[in-house]
């Protein structure tokens, strides 16, 4: 009996031994450098090709990425300003969260560095302010399949509830910020862009039960909405242009409509009592200085780059799948931040009510 | 008894001088227990007592109308809070019942077949949680092999929305906690002499009955034990139904998540905690009484 047992006995031994193994992390080297936390994958190699490697090659300061979502970033980012025990200098962060009152909380104000860069004609009107630096823009939107030549496509949130003409299953985000869903809802039920803010919670919740059984996918993550796609979970989704364009360059047969689409950024901030700080704020300068970095990140990963003169080194191709000037003055809403910022956590627990 | 011997010693030292006697050659004297037991519990103390309270403490740091009326005034956290419950104990059944077998095989069955199956529970162990969820995303989608091989067999001509539902939290959690209902259950029956069930069937049971009657009731402290374990694990489940679960299976940790990390709003998030803390020691207290109340049934002889 004792030999018969003993082998499973030895392997539970073993687990607990395996599980008993600390994992400790990795002693901090000398030198100059400085921890940024990204939000990892392609974007994050896109960054490191066209924004730090140049930059440790100019002026020899290591650039050490950390992963983790935005929502951990901030979290962490909380937690080591309110224990005053800071390891990262920059993090990224959505453009809405950086123009909250609890982001100004953990963040150095740049608005004396920013001065340095108002003469720059080129450089987007919002791109230096006071929680943050202007990384890159782009565009939550209405992405379809495109079917074979002739059939209409979708172009507007009113099309996205039109289960008639545009039959199949839907896709809409449900990562914990529910604004870009009520108010693609709101814009269905024919409310106009300029009257969007303040969202009527009540109709757009009314307008959602509407389509609420056609919607096959509530993603949560970028690579569901992918790979949804890719599985043929839905035809029509509000998804990331980042990720449509991904999937376009894969080949899927996918287009999207910047008559439905948000703008949507990200901005590079600087941790309260950075560690390294003076090298952080180089870096982030470097990156509104160096035309080449942002045209050559946003060249790969699509976006538009916060200088005029960035996008005029872009290719052909990446620039065509840019919204114009048209669409951005007519179609492209632009949310309030301020609004969504004041009313986080009662929109989550109405969507949190809504959504289960 | 064995203390007559030290009895003289006693009476000459009595009080302090017993905490360094041992009452037994076979048991250390009670200082000399506490003092090995003393890093353990200053770790403890350290690294989980003092930031649970921390935790409570900020849970009441806005005021209690701020956090726990927050908490009562919307009928959503009750709701949740019961679906988490619920969501725990079926996967707890699930596991229970699946995991008995595999027990029952890894402690009966040959060297050569016990061997396989003891390394069928452990390797998924030493597997990381993500990568056993991301195993249930590949097997579950629509395209995934289920899908294909239920289309192939021609039991459906369309696949069947598997992914991203209730029925997926529950079937990947009951796989990912397996291993910790099938390991306390194998450990006691482990220790269950053959002798037992022969006496039984020697007496004339058949081997159901000699089952049911005598290794069945012998094995319940295991099955409580996996049970509990595997119930609170199952109520502080995080990542499994955040990758297989829909909208629809919301579940506790999913909405302290959201409060730490999405809204940095601690003190509620902390709030949430404590009441599923709360929740997750009376259920330990009423297994344990359950348990003892068991204990005296099964060692009725």
């Amino acid at each position: 009996m004792l030999k018969r047992t003993s082998i499973a006995t030895r392997l539970f031994i073993g687990t607990i031994t395996f599980l008993g193994l600390f994992n400790f992390g990795q002693t901090s080297l000398a030198g100059e450098r400085i921890v940024i936390a990204s939000t990892g994958g392609a974007y994050d190699r896109a960054l490191k090709e066209a924004w730090f490697d140049p930059f440790t090659k100019e002026t020899g300061i290591e650039v050490v990425t950390v992963v983790a979502t935005n929502a951990e970033m901030r979290a962490k980012a909380t937690a080591m300003v309110k224990t005053g025990n800071v390891t990262w200098d920059l993090y990224l962060d959505g453009e809405i969260q950086a123009a909250s009152e609890a982001h100004s909380k953990i963040t150095e104000d740049l608005t004396d560095f920013c001065k340095q860069f108002s003469g720059r004609k080129d450089l987007a009107a919002n791109a230096c302010e006071r929680g943050g630096v202007l990384l890159q823009s782009t565009a939550t939107l209405l992405a379809y399949r495109t079917n074979d030549a002739g059939t209409p496509h979708p172009e507007s949130w009113a099309d996205m509830w039109d289960t008639k003409r545009f039959p199949g299953g839907r896709a809409f985000p449900n990562f914990d910020d529910p604004w870009r869903v009520l108010a693609a809802a709101l814009l269905a039920d024919g409310v106009a862009k300029d009257a969007l803010f303040p969202l009527d919670i009540d109709r757009a919740f009314r307008k959602l039960d509407e389509i609420r059984s056609d919607v096959t996918l509530w993603w949560k993550t970028g690579d569901q909405s992918v790979q949804g796609f890719r599985n043929g979970d839905y035809s029509l989704g509000q998804i990331w242009l980042t990720r449509a364009q991904a999937m376009q360059n894969e080949g899927l047969p996918i287009g999207w409509s910047y008559k439905a689409s948000f703008l949507v950024g990200d901005r590079i901030a600087l941790v309260k009592g950075a560690p390294h700080h003076d090298n952080a704020l180089k870096l982030i300068a470097f990156w509104l200085n160096s035309l080449a970095a942002q045209a050559e990140a946003c060249e790969v990963l699509s976006c538009t780059p916060p200088s005029t003169d960035a996008i005029a080194m872009m290719s052909e191709k990446a620039r065509r799948s840019m919204p114009n000037a048209d669409d951005i003055r007519d179609y492209i809403v632009v949310p309030d931040a301020q609004w969504i910022n004041a009313n986080a956590a009662s929109l989550l627990q109405r969507w949190n009510n809504w959504v289960r | 008894m064995r203390t007559s011997s030290s009895l003289t010693s006693m009476k000459a030292l009595p009080g302090f001088a017993s905490l360094f006697k041992p009452r037994s050659a076979r048991v250390f004297s009670p200082a000399a227990s506490w003092l090995l037991v003393m890093p353990l519990l200053a770790v403890f103390a350290i690294g989980f007592l003092y930031p649970l309270a921390k935790l409570v403490d900020l849970s009441f740091s806005e005021g209690i109308t701020a956090t726990y009326g927050r908490l009562l005034d919307d009928p959503l956290y009750a709701d949740v809070l019961l679906t988490t419950a619920a969501v725990a104990l079926s996967v707890t059944m699930a596991a229970i019942l699946l995991g008995y077998p595999v027990a029952y095989a890894m402690a009966r069955a040959r060297k050569r077949t016990a061997f396989i199956v003891a390394a069928c529970v452990f390797v998924p162990l030493w597997t990381s949680v993500l990568i056993r969820s991301y195993a249930w995303i590949v097997l579950l989608q629509r395209n995934g092999i289920v899908n294909t091989l239920l289309i192939a067999t021609g039991l459906t001509d369309q696949p069947i929305k598997m992914l991203y539902t209730q029925g997926a939290v529950t079937l990947a959690m009951t796989h990912v906690l397996l291993p910790f209902v099938i390991l306390p259950i194998f450990s006691v029956l482990r220790t269950l002499p053959d002798d037992y069930i022969r006496a039984a069937r020697n007496l004339g049971a058949g081997p159901a009955r000699a089952f049911f009657l005598v290794t069945l009731p012998l094995s319940l402290p295991g099955v409580f034990a996996g049970a509990t374990i595997c119930f609170v694990l199952a109520l502080g489940f995080y990542i499994t139904p955040a990758l297989v679960g829909g909208p629809g299976s919301m579940l506790m940790p999913t909405l302290i998540g959201q409060q730490t990390t999405v809204l940095v709003d601690w003190p509620f998030a902390a709030a949430l905690s404590t009441v599923l803390l709360i929740m997750t020691l009376l259920v330990v207290i009423l297994f344990r009484k359950t348990l003892s109340v068991q204990k005296g049934f099964g060692s009725v002889h």
